[in-house]
């Protein structure tokens, strides 16, 4: 069978994007992603209680930072998607989100003004029998503050099939 | 306000279940979270989109099941705890109006440099057996204010 990895395709490892966000995270967005997931947890939105805990303050959910598109200035396309998007050359065939490896490096905080740096790390077939050649693209996200200390990693995995 | 408990390393016993939760994810849900994560795409909440591109309902956004995990471990460890690394992979679809069932295990607990953390995993499962995620790998730094005694070490099981 042809495989779907040409060299145009094989030339999108290890590239980069980088978004920084207009404005700082903040504590509207933090208190919001928790009542989302309907979690009371008091680190999110208690300033005072927050304080009391080894954190100092209030925190981000961890993973708020890797899901959010709040960094990204751009407007919403046709679907209403506004987030990263590498739009490799592979129209064709259905997109599948094969898993996240997240490492929390330190927590984001409200005052954070974030800058993401997107790399593909991989691309690679595996033929599976009943859904035929699927591509995998492995991305990294790495996130930093405005001090450039990193925040957090977000390996991913998205699976694009015939 | 229900002020949660610090856990610490004597607190944790390796083999000790998570708490067990139970969630039905509804088309609100599915839209507060999009408008939290700034993601509107359709998938999430338009039908009609979604069954023309041979889907049966709208589906949930697969970070919200890590931002779920991560919810139930920061629960879980209380308000000292952080959530270090959590590694998982989606292996069905969770669409609107669906059960799901998040719960896990302590597989193992270590101490070093003065901090201390428990290792876990969790699983995501529809009541019919489904299973969304399995044996997610989760790390949580538990708390350090006095929590780290002298007789800490490592202890782990699976």
């Amino acid at each position: 069978m042809k495989s779907r990895i040409t060299d145009d395709l094989n030339s999108w490892i290890r590239r980069e994007v980088t978004y920084t966000a207009p404005d700082k995270l903040g504590r509207a967005a933090i208190r919001y992603f928790a009542l989302a997931l309907d979690d009371d947890n008091p680190v999110y939105r208690d300033e005072e209680f927050a304080k009391s805990t080894v954190h100092e303050g209030i925190i981000a959910p961890p993973t708020l930072v890797c899901d959010t598109n709040q960094f990204i200035n751009q407007k919403l396309d046709e679907n209403g998607y506004i987030g990263h998007d590498w739009k490799l050359p592979l129209s064709d065939g259905r997109f599948i989100r094969g898993g996240n490896d997240y490492e929390f490096i330190q927590p984001v905080r409200p005052d954070d003004r974030v800058t993401v740096i997107w790399k593909i790390v991989d691309i690679y077939e595996r033929e599976t029998r009943k859904l035929g050649g699927l591509i995998f693209v492995v991305s990294e996200a790495r996130y930093f503050n405005q001090r450039n200390e990193l925040l957090a990693i977000n390996r991913e995995t998205n699976i694009y099939s015939p | 306000m229900n002020v949660p408990k610090v856990k610490y390393f004597a607190d944790v016993v390796v083999g000790e279940m998570l708490p067990t939760t139970e969630i039905v994810v509804t088309l609100t849900s599915f839209i507060v979270y999009a408008a939290a994560t700034w993601d509107f795409h359709r998938y999430h909440y338009d039908d009609a989109f979604v069954k023309r591109i041979g889907l049966p309902a709208p589906f949930m956004d697969g970070q919200m099941i890590g931002a779920l995990l991560a919810r139930e471990l920061m629960n879980w460890g209380g308000p000292d705890a952080f959530v270090r690394r959590l590694r998982y992979r989606q292996r069905a679809m969770v669409y609107v109006d669906d059960m799901i069932v998040v719960s896990g295990k302590v597989t193992g607990v270590t101490a070093e440099d003065g901090r201390t953390h428990a290792q876990c995993l969790l699983s995501v499962m529809k009541p019919n057996g489904t299973l969304v995620v399995r044996d997610a790998l989760a790390t949580v730094e538990l708390g350090r204010k006095g929590g780290v005694g002298v007789t800490a070490s490592a202890r782990s099981c699976r």
